[in-house]
């Protein structure tokens, strides 16, 4: 049996392409069920904005590929030429690699990001919901979970955040104990401090002032974001009842200077104050930094630090592709020894024919069940024998011994005419 | 028996160093957890190890060098224990442990046999004084080491330069929070520990008040954090200002407590 990964991503192929083979969310179904109807037992399809991609099993992967090819020429309306010229695809080892390095975040675009994670999670889970998955994708896509799990608890590749707002939440985290409890002022009411602020707001941050030169425009994002409106004039004395400033306004002038913070530190008693200028020009006055408790970060900063962060996150991902390569031979040498032994091929075929007997049976007694019970039926009786094959075939694995094979081989009638391949699969070992 | 778990828990103090050095290097948290864990069977054992010298000995164990240094590695273990169950800051196990194993080991190298309770000594206050005395001293050990990590976290967002490890620092409203606590802690201790001592001093040697160089040193420390808090709750001096005052009180300690020990005699020079 050979896994194989057939796709494309956005090193591969431009956004244009990448947008006309992206597949919904409400339109996997239907394209699992078109590879399913095409003959491939198992498959699974992960779609995302960077990347298209389907996993699949079988013993002859050219003859599925000629047969796949035409079947997502049709579905979704593109040329020939694009699947030959854009497209990658990777059997069996290539293949485990690649799922790895896409689910922990190593294949993407911004690299070490966490949500691919998620959307591979979302998409197994899709395909095991429509019963497109069978023994060797499930065992695939966990191992892979376990993966992306491994590389993210044991190196540093998501540590250091790359976003302007993200950092700007990380820097205040080192500077305030809990920021529920803090107050930010925005001055300027522009698209960056909308997102910056709603990253704030995830945090637990809820106490959000706002100005703006025109009030009008502060009203309106106060409203978005349930903040409250003030007038440009009350700044001064805005600054001694804040934590933080987030400043982006296109004033060409600083708006706030040293003298005014240092007579706002007084006010405060020196309760720390937090300076975020993402405007350019600036808006604050660089030597605001010298005063004491007072921190200020402004735009270089910020990008000088996501810079470091990412050169961090190249180096942590060296070890990520060592515990991949790792992992790659544990999954690949497992498959082997699947694949080797014939006691255990049998067992895995004589327990699935037990279970479509039995279960075909119960679906026909219930013949007036609607489609879902009957889906549902087949996918625990499914988890319940994969969860029975697993403890048979690690027992023969693991303790290979003639009398515990000779139990096995009484228990699932293993012929006699297979005893000849099972026996140079024993000296092997 | 008391000398034998104060080897064991000098011991465990070794080996939460040892962890808390894995954990700065390898930044695994489970290193952190053991280190804490060994800290605290660590404290465990040296609060009976001091208990079983007491009941040995049938006096308040802090009238000689080694009796000194292990009730004050004890108070700021205790001290620790309960900064780390409010706070979380690993990190200061990473300075403490090895703080108090040092120190430990410090006394370890003064004779430990116990000897009969100088006259001078045997008094109702003996407790009172040392203990007070003690704690405060402990807590204001702890700030110093507060104070380090507050410059650096402090010097580190200023500049703009983040070495790796600072993910793992408090914030530095934390750090000041703490520092905070330990002058309002600290400082109640240390004058009771000075009031009580000039009590005793008139009945054991018949003046309150005799400017010996351990009276002298430990008035100019208490000056020292009256100051600060002065200064703290009525101009609202805080972070880098109260962190290097801290340091400098810090410095007056170690002269009060080792210093005039070691170097300058007087009344107190049995210790």
């Amino acid at each position: 049996m050979h896994i194989i990964v057939f796709g494309l991503n956005h090193n591969t192929a431009p956004i244009e392409i990448r947008e006309r083979l992206f597949c919904s969310e409400n339109d996997l179904p239907d394209l699992l069920k078109k590879l399913k109807d095409s003959g491939l037992n198992e498959s699974v399809v992960v779609s995302t904005c960077n990347r298209t991609e389907i996993y699949f099993c079988s013993e002859n992967p050219e003859e599925c590929l000629s047969r796949i090819e035409p079947l997502l020429t049709e579905h979704f309306c593109v040329k020939d030429e694009w699947l030959k010229n854009y497209t990658y695809r990777f059997v069996d080892k290539d293949a485990y690699r690649h799922l790895f390095l896409v689910a922990s975040g190593l294949d993407s675009m911004v690299i070490g990001e966490p949500q691919i994670l998620g959307q591979v999670k979302d998409a197994y889970r899709i395909a095991t919901f429509h019963n497109t998955t069978g023994f060797f994708l499930n065992k695939l896509f966990h191992k892979t979970f376990n993966v992306a799990k491994k590389i993210r608890t044991e190196t540093r590749i998501g540590y250091n955040p790359l976003s302007i707002s993200s950092m700007a939440i990380e820097l205040s985290k080192k500077i305030f104990i809990e920021l529920k409890q803090k107050k930010i002022l925005v001055i300027g009411a522009g698209e960056m401090c909308e997102i910056a602020l709603k990253n704030f707001k995830k945090e637990g941050l809820s106490d959000i002032l706002i100005t703006n030169r025109t009030l009008q425009n502060a009203k309106k994002l106060a409203e978005d974001i349930t903040g409250i409106p003030y007038p440009f004039d009350n700044i001064p004395e805005l600054l001694t009842k804040v934590d933080m400033v987030l400043s982006s306004t296109g004033s060409e002038k600083p708006i706030i200077d040293k003298e005014l913070v240092i007579s706002v530190m007084k006010k405060r008693r020196n309760r720390p104050l937090f300076f975020i200028d993402i405007a350019m020009p600036r808006d604050i006055d660089p030597e605001v930094n010298r005063i004491e408790n007072v921190y200020l970060y402004d735009i270089d900063d910020l990008k000088e630090l996501s810079v470091k962060h990412l050169s961090d996150r190249i180096k942590e991902s060296e070890k990520a592709h060592a515990i991949v390569e790792e992992e790659v031979m544990n999954f690949s040498n497992w498959l082997k020894q699947l694949d080797k032994n014939p006691l255990i091929t049998h067992i895995i075929e004589s327990i699935e024919e037990i279970r479509l007997k039995e279960l075909n049976k119960m679906l026909n007694k219930m013949k007036y069940s609607d489609e879902e019970t009957q889906n549902n039926m087949d996918l625990l009786t499914k988890n319940i024998v994969n969860k029975i094959i697993y403890r048979h075939v690690s027992l023969i694995r693991q303790n290979g011994s003639p009398s515990t094979l000779d139990v096995m081989k009484q228990l699932f009638r293993f012929e006699e005419d297979n005893e000849k391949d099972m026996e140079g699969w024993d000296k092997g070992e | 028996m008391n000398v034998v778990l104060f080897n064991l828990s000098l011991l465990l103090y070794l080996l939460s160093t040892a962890s808390y050095m894995f954990f700065l290097v390898l930044k695994k948290g489970l290193f952190g957890k053991v280190g804490y864990y060994l800290i605290l069977s660590g404290c465990c054992i040296h609060l009976i190890s001091t208990l079983a010298r007491y009941f040995h000995a049938g006096y308040t164990p802090i009238t000689n060098t080694y009796e000194s240094l292990s009730f004050l590695s004890l108070c700021i273990a205790v001290f620790f224990l309960y900064l780390k169950r409010i706070y979380k800051i690993e990190i200061l196990g990473c300075i403490i442990s090895p703080v108090i194993f040092l120190m430990l080991l410090w006394a370890s190298s003064f004779p430990s046999d116990i000897r009969p309770l100088p006259p001078v000594l045997d008094s109702f206050w003996l407790p009172i004084h040392t203990v007070f005395s003690f704690s405060g001293n402990a807590i204001f050990f702890t700030s110093f080491f507060i104070s380090l990590i507050y410059l650096f976290v402090e010097r580190g967002i200023k500049k703009k330069r983040f070495p790796s490890i600072s993910a793992r620092l408090p914030s530095l409203e934390t750090l000041d929070l703490i520092n905070y606590r330990c002058m309002s802690y600290g400082f109640p201790f240390l004058t009771v520990g000075i009031i009580t001592g000039s009590i005793w001093a008139n009945t054991a040697w018949g003046s309150y008040w005799s400017w010996d160089p351990k009276e002298t040193w430990s008035f100019i420390t208490w000056i020292t954090y009256a100051i600060l808090i002065h200064n703290r709750l009525a101009i609202g001096w805080r972070g880098r200002k109260t962190a290097y005052m801290m340091i400098i009180g810090f410095l007056f300690i170690l002269i009060t407590f080792l210093g005039v020990n070691f170097f300058a005699g007087g009344l107190h020079s049995y210790l």
